[in-house]
This record gives structure tokens, sequence and C-alpha cells, in this order.
């Protein structure tokens, strides 16, 4: 956008706003300021002097740098990336192993598991020791409700 | 840098992307610290505005919507952080006198001191704040007219008359200085 009604006091106006330097004023005035500076060089010499030796003093500025370690502080405290997300079985083995699985204690402790439950699940069926060995007995002719000790 | 790749670089910093991280505090770092030393007039004080500028913008990421320049908004952060720093530094009225502290400096940071304040810095600091802000952003940071005046939440027209009445003391100085 440009504005065509750039006159010779508005243009006085953005130099003692903004300075010699056309690049500096506003963009929507700049080429028909620019235009106007042209059409009247004589009308804008003195406030363009005083502009730029004004310019040039803010050029001279002395600014110290900022310690080397700012960014470095600057970054600590920047947000981290999430972490990935992790399968069905990874959330399993998360939850067994909380402290990371370890496929040799994790064997163990599951050969572990297997063996009580199927000990466990063995015993409730009913199918116990005693008529195991009873089965045992009568296929010998053995009265297995013999106390052998006390027939002596 | 475009307005879109400036939110692309924000979106994956926001998401913990380092790289994109370090390039907007490298970008964007410097002006926060020379917009903030202009006013504080304290390399310390300006390094901690700085700090706690981005330390809102890790905060202010996520939600980021790309209505203004990253530079602008991390202006308007550090300017504001500057303003509650100078208000609490105004003085006060006591009863007592609190008890005086040995500030005293060694020659060669004394001489260091004077001359950091005999320079443009020394016409800057003594101009009224908002005038200074104009100033800074405007004339030393390159910002336009809109940018820096939405970081001062002020018009168009009334950073022209802040820029300008700057202008003016300044050249009055100079003139003195010369004469």
């Amino acid at each position: 956008m440009t504005t065509d009604s750039v006159t010779i006091d508005r243009v006085l106006e953005l130099i003692a706003a903004y300075g010699a330097e056309p690049g500096g004023w506003p963009e929507d005035e700049r080429s028909s300021a620019i235009s106007v500076l042209n059409a009247h060089p004589d009308r804008f010499a003195e406030a363009l002097d005083d502009a730029r030796a004004l310019d040039a003093l803010l050029d001279s500025e002395d600014m110290p740098e900022p310690s080397p370690m700012l960014i470095e502080s600057i970054l600590a405290g920047a947000p981290t990336a999430p972490p990935p997300r992790r399968s069905l079985f990874g959330g399993l083995s998360d939850l067994i192993f909380p402290q990371g699985a370890r496929w040799p204690a994790g064997a163990a402790l599951a050969s572990l598991t297997m063996g009580l439950l199927g000990g466990y699940a063995y015993a409730s069926t009913g199918v116990g020791y005693d008529q195991a060995d009873a089965a045992y007995y009568a296929a010998f002719g053995i009265d297995s409700g013999t106390d052998w000790l006390s027939a002596e | 840098m475009s307005g879109q790749s400036e939110f692309d670089q924000i979106t994956r910093a926001a998401s913990g992307d380092r790289a994109a991280q370090a390039a907007l505090v490298n970008r964007n770092m410097p002006i926060v610290f020379r917009v903030a030393f202009r006013m504080l007039q304290d390399r310390a004080e300006a390094e901690d505005v700085t700090q706690e500028t981005f330390l809102r913008a890790w905060k202010a990421l996520p939600d980021w919507q790309p209505k203004a320049k990253f530079s602008t908004w991390a202006c308007t952060v550090a300017l504001n952080l500057c303003r509650d720093r100078l208000r609490k530094k105004k003085p006060v009225l006591m009863d007592e006198l609190p008890e005086r502290v040995d500030t005293a400096q060694r020659p060669e940071e004394a001489l260091s001191s004077q001359q950091a304040l005999q320079g443009i810095e020394a016409k800057l600091a003594a101009l009224p704040e908002r005038q200074r802000e104009a100033l800074s952003l405007c004339a030393l940071e390159g910002m336009t007219n809109i940018e820096a005046a939405a970081a001062m939440d002020v018009s168009v027209r009334a950073l022209e008359s802040l820029l300008a009445r700057a202008r003016r003391t300044l050249r009055a100085e100079l003139a003195g200085e010369r004469g």
C-alpha cells in the first residue's frame, strides 16, 4: 500500500521520527516520500544533515556481549522431546519388569511362576498322591491301607 | 525468515527439537539482550531478563499463534520485565537510611564504567523510558513502525511521537556539545 498524499511537512516529520535513511521510514509512505524528497532537495537539506549526525551517533553505540553461558542456560530450560510411544508388549514388559526386562532373570522368574502355577493346578484337580498310590498298590495286590509296621 | 518457516521452526522447537530451539535462540537472543541492556544499563540484569523471556517463550510455544514475529513477541515480554525491574528500582522514601554497603569500585572498574557512560549509551540512558524503548526498537534494532508499536503496545502515531521527541532531545544534546 502506498500513500500518494505525502506532503513536504510529512517528509519532515518522517525525518524527525525515523532519521535520514528512507529505508527506516514506514513502508506505505516510503516511495511517495522519496519522490517528494527528490523534488525539493534544498527544502530537506538541513533536516537531513541533523538526522544523519544523530544516526551516526546511534550507530556508534557500544554494546557489551552477553556471557557465552547465556545460550546454554536458555537451552537448558527448553522443552524436551516426549518419550516415544511404547507398544502393548513394551507396556506389559514395563509392568512386569519395572527395572527393565533382563532375559536370563526374566526367563528364570517365568519358569518359576509357571512351575508354581502348574503344581497348584495339578494339586487342585483332586487326582492327588493317595489315589495314584492306591491304584499302584492294587495292581500288585498290595493293600495300600495295611499298616506294615503295626501288622508285625 | 518468512512467517511460515518461523512458525515451522517454533512448532519443532515446541516439540523438543534441539536444533530448532538453538536456531530460535541464536537468532533472537541478541536483540532481546540488547533491548534489555539499553533499558537496564546492566549486563547481568539484561541477561536475567533475556533468560526469563525465553523461559516464558518455552511455555508459550505449544500454543503459539503466528500473529506476530517471534522477535516482536520476545521484545514485548522483555520490555515488560524491564519495566517491572525499573519500577522496583525507583527510590523509596524511608524513615531510616539503611546501613551503607561498601560498593566502592576498583579504579579500573570506575574508569571503565565512566567511559561506558560517555557515549551514546549515556544519552540513551537519560531519555524517558518510553522514548528509549521506541528508539531502541526502531532506530537501533531496525524494527518497522508497526512491529515496534506492537511490541510497545502503542499506536503507530504514538510511537512516531515518542521517536520524534527522543531524537529531538538527543539532537539538542549533540548541538550543546558542539556549541
